[in-house]
Parts: C-alpha cells; sequence; structure tokens
C-alpha cells in the first residue's frame, strides 16, 4: 500500500491566504503561443467594491464571495526532489517503497478562502482602433 | 509588463470612469508554472481546515486496487474528484476591496502573477474507517499461550504500528482505539490479535480467583494476582487481562482492577455459546449465570450485537451473531442478515446496522433504502427488497 505525505507547514504557522477567481467558460491564448508567461487581463475594483475584469476585448462584473468551503493549494513533489525541509525533524519520515525510492508527497502551499466570481455575461468593449501608447 | 498608461488606455476604451474606481488596478498575468500539472485543489471542511491552519500534516493511504483514503491523526475520509464547469484561477498576490488602501492620490499596477488554475477538486468526505482488515491481520499469528515444549513461537505475521499504517485505510487514532477494543497485545514491539480460547483462558483463571479468594469484583489486587497466576500464564497475560476487563486504579499506593460487569458477563457468554450452533435460551440463561464471579448479574442486553435471540421458535433459542463478524460493506451486509433471518424486528436488526451508519446517517434511512417494511403480529419487521435464498 502507500502512504502519501501532505505537508503541512514546516515551522507549525498557518499557510498563506491566496484569492481564487473564478470564470465561466475557457481561456485560449491568443495566438496559441500557451498561457505561460502571458498577459491574461486587468482586474478593478469599484469604489463600491465590485469587482471588474477586463479579459481581451471583454468587460465581466462580479461579486466577492466568502468559500462556504475553503480550498487548499496543494503542492506535488515527486521522485527525488531535492528536500529542503529533510532536516526537520518533526516532519513524518517520508514513507518508501521496498525499492527504496522516494514516493510522491504534496505540500501546501496557500489557503484559499474568499473567492471573486464572475458569472455575468461578458459585455464585448467595441473599439474602431485600440489607442495605441 | 503593461503600463499604467497601458492599463488607463483599456480603462478609457471600455469607458469606465477612473472617479468610480478603485485606484488600485491588478493587472493579471499567468505565472510560468501554470501549466505544470503539479499542484491540486482540495476542499477543506471546517475540522481539515483547522488542521491546515496549525500547519499539521495529512496522510493518503490506499493500495492498488482499494480507493484513496485521506487520513488526519484521527479522522478518515473518503476521497473523491468534484468537476466544475467553470475555470478556477489562484491568485497568490491579489488583494480584495477591503485589502487596499482607503485613500489614495493616484492610480496605481499592481502585478499579479496567475499560480495555477484548474476545473476540478479533490473533494475529502469524512467516512467511517475500514478496520475489518485490522483483526484478520491480527488473527493471522494470535498470541495464544506460551509455546508448548520444544516449539518455538511463530514471529511471522505480526505487525508494527508503522505496518498498521501502511495497511490500513484509517488514521494512528482509529487504529489505536481500535486495538484497545479487539483486546489486541504487544508483543516485542509487534502487535497481534489474542487467540479468543487462550483469552478465555486468562479470563476464567481471573474470574476463579476472585471467586476463590472472595474478593470483591471491583477491588481485585494486581500483586496478588500476578503472583498467583504466574505459574499457569505469563505476567504480562494476566495483567493484559485484568486491562481488557477491568479498570485499574491505585488505592493507598496500591495497584486494583475493577472488573467490568458487562464486559466479564459477555465474554463469559461468548465462551458458552462459541461451540454450540443453538443453545436453548433458559438453559443458556441459566449456565450463564453461574459461570460469572458472585456478585455479577447476566442480562441480555449485555449480549447486544453479539447473540441473537429466537423467540419466535419453540423452545426459545440464542446464538451467536457478532456484529465484527459481518460484512463492512452495505448491500452485502443487509444480504447477509435476511440470509440469516427473513424478519427482523426493528430493534433487532439497528443492532446489526448501526456501525454502518455514515455521517449525519441514520439506521432509518438505510432501511428504508435497503429494506421493506410490513406488519407482522402488529409488529413493523423489515425483510428484503429482493428474493433471497434462505
Amino acid at each position: 500500500m502507500v502512504q502519501i505525505v501532505i505537508r503541512g507547514s514546516v515551522d507549525g504557522c498557518s499557510p498563506p491566504q491566496w484569492l481564487l477567481v473564478e470564470l465561466q467558460g475557457e481561456m485560449v491564448s491568443r495566438h496559441n503561443s500557451g498561457l505561460a508567461g502571458n498577459v491574461m487581463g486587468d482586474l478593478l475594483y469599484t469604489k463600491e467594491g465590485v469587482p471588474v475584469l477586463i479579459v481581451g476585448h471583454h468587460i465581466l462584473y462580479g461579486k466577492l464571495v466568502k468559500l462556504e468551503k475553503p480550498f487548499a493549494v496543494l503542492r506535488k513533489h515527486s521522485g527525488d526532489s531535492p528536500d529542503s525541509y529533510a532536516d526537520d525533524a518533526t516532519q513524518i519520515p517520508m514513507e518508501t517503497d521496498h525499492q527504496g525510492l522516494t514516493s510522491t508527497s504534496y505540500t501546501v502551499s496557500a489557503l484559499i478562502k474568499q473567492k471573486l466570481i464572475f458569472k455575468t455575461r461578458p459585455k464585448p468593449i467595441i473599439t474602431n482602433v485600440p489607442k495605441k501608447v | 509588463m503593461r503600463t499604467l498608461e497601458e492599463v488607463q488606455a483599456t480603462l478609457q476604451i471600455a469607458k469606465l470612469n477612473e472617479e468610480d474606481l478603485n485606484p488600485t488596478i491588478h493587472c493579471l498575468s499567468f505565472g510560468e508554472n501554470v501549466s505544470s500539472a503539479d499542484y491540486c485543489l482540495m476542499e477543506l471542511d471546517d475540522t481539515l481546515c483547522k488542521h491546515i491552519e496549525a500547519g499539521q500534516s495529512l496522510v493518503i493511504r490506499g493500495d492498488k486496487d482499494e480507493r484513496a483514503v485521506l487520513c488526519s491523526c484521527d479522522k478518515t475520509y473518503d476521497l473523491r474528484i468534484a468537476n466544475t464547469s467553470n475555470l478556477l484561477l489562484f491568485v497568490p498576490g491579489c488583494k480584495t476591496p477591503d485589502q487596499l488602501p482607503i485613500t489614495q492620490d493616484r492610480a496605481c499596477v499592481v502585478h499579479a502573477e496567475i499560480w495555477g488554475f484548474c476545473n476540478s477538486y479533490w473533494e475529502p468526505r469524512k467516512q467511517r474507517p475500514k478496520l475489518k482488515k485490522l483483526k484478520k491481520l491480527l488473527m493471522e499469528n494470535p498470541y495464544a499461550g506460551v509455546p508448548l515444549a520444544g516449539q518455538e513461537e511463530s514471529k511471522e505475521n505480526r505487525y508494527t504500528m508503522q505496518d498498521l499504517l501502511e495497511r490500513i485505510q484509517a488514521s494512528e487514532e482509529e487504529i489505536k482505539n481500535h486495538l484497545v477494543t479487539i483486546h489486541a497485545c504487544q508483543i516485542d514491539g509487534c502487535w497481534c490479535g489474542l487467540d479468543f480460547d487462550y483469552e478465555m483462558k486468562l479470563l476464567s483463571h481471573v474470574t476463579q480467583l476472585v471467586d476463590s479468594e472472595s474478593w470483591s469484583f471491583n477491588k481485585v489486587p494486581l500483586q496478588t494476582s500476578l503472583e498467583e497466576l504466574a505459574p499457569l500464564e505469563p505476567r504480562e497475560m494476566i495483567e493484559h487481562c485484568l486491562n481488557c476487563y477491568g479498570r485499574r486504579y491505585t488505592d493507598k499506593g496500591e495497584v486494583f482492577y475493577a472488573l467490568h460487569e458487562d464486559k466479564v458477563c459477555r465474554g463469559l457468554a461468548l465462551m458458552l455459546l462459541q461451540n454450540a450452533v443453538k443453545f436453548n435460551l433458559k438453559e443458556f440463561q441459566e449456565v450463564w449465570q453461574q459461570s460469572v464471579p458472585e456478585g455479577m448479574s447476566t442480562r441480555l442486553e449485555q449480549l447486544k450485537g453479539v447473540v441473537l435471540v429466537d423467540r419466535a421458535s419453540s423452545p426459545e433459542t440464542i446464538s451467536l451473531l457478532k456484529v465484527e463478524d459481518l460484512p463492512e460493506d452495505t448491500l452485502e451486509r443487509f444480504n447477509l442478515l435476511f440470509t440469516l433471518r427473513e424478519k427482523w424486528t426493528e430493534e433487532d436488526i439497528t443492532t446489526y446496522i448501526q456501525d454502518l451508519c455514515g455521517e449525519k446517517q441514520t439506521t432509518g434511512a438505510l432501511l428504508t433504502k435497503f429494506a421493506r417494511s410490513s406488519l407482522q403480529n402488529g409488529i413493523k419487521v423489515f425483510n428484503s427488497r429482493r428474493p433471497v435464498a434462505t
């Protein structure tokens, strides 16, 4: 049987809190170059605190919601990943399988307790020519 | 990286008035790690969330042919994957309106990276731990007393706590509690079960000693018991038996045990019923009362979950039926129960399905789902929903 550890933090502290942004639909990069490194859009808030998202030539209005059940962001470490926490004696020792290989483990990178959800239909931004700066 | 001017140009095109907006604008872009797929989201209930906030760890346990199970130090969860049609992006550096400065003169751009995104997440659901395997493992090589001269005790198939954690889909605390419940003992650091006949032998030694010494069963001295019974059995085993069937306490520096009436009576009943298929109820009750220590009273309630009383037969009979021997799977359990007896009263069947109830589930709900009810002689009885061979 396998035992896969999900490590809490090294020092017993709470993990950092991130924000979740929930969108309907799919995101595709404009030039099919993959998403990594690319700009997604601009997020602003009105003075009343309403979040507004401008993605491409769409504008979406959303709201800030507290999650009924928070999320944990888990980061996977497989194989012989460099152990920056190998020295901590309070950690649960990593289970090894019969070949003595270090097995998969996870760490909790963050907790998410709130989200910005954009459920309304995106409105197109009508332009003649995008103003070039 | 977008500049403030570029962002403000976008706002203008979008016909948004800067005066209506909070001056801080987050410019979101995808981090380098987004496509790596070495991350995921897991939903947390209150308990798990507090656990993680305290920096504690969790363990996923499972064999190749088993469903994965998530364990904290004292609870077990079934792990499922839930899908959503929406896209979930997680952004570390993004602030909510209440976290932004209230007043600010000029607009500014904050660059926030989208660390990852997904459209599915792990969903743990609290469930009863799978502990039947524990007893099965520990009975592979149970302790049955000092081996006969010339024979060596086999050390195979005995497990350390670490071994057990690797094989049982349950949290450590739940495993430890179950070890106590099933009277497991630790020999040379390894856990093993106690052979039933041997356990009864130990119990008989203790109860007979209590009677012959005319002790109150609430005040059984440890030292004297060990001295008197040492010629018969290892001291550790005598003490183990006292721990299983009594409560340890100290009085004026001396250690005593208060024997638990219900546990002792139940143990002795099991011993009597072990070798008979069915026992005449009246005869059984007489023999049973005679076998327990002076001062203890036997009651049929003590045998709930381990015996089945048949009041419909003439004469009335009693037989062994231990809930712990029944299948863990709900459907299999119901099928077996209805094979043993066609119709059950609610009281009788509830005893044998109580442990199947998940979080917030009642036996009533299980009966509605898996059985059919009818009235027999004015009493509500339950039978199988489908034809069962008896």
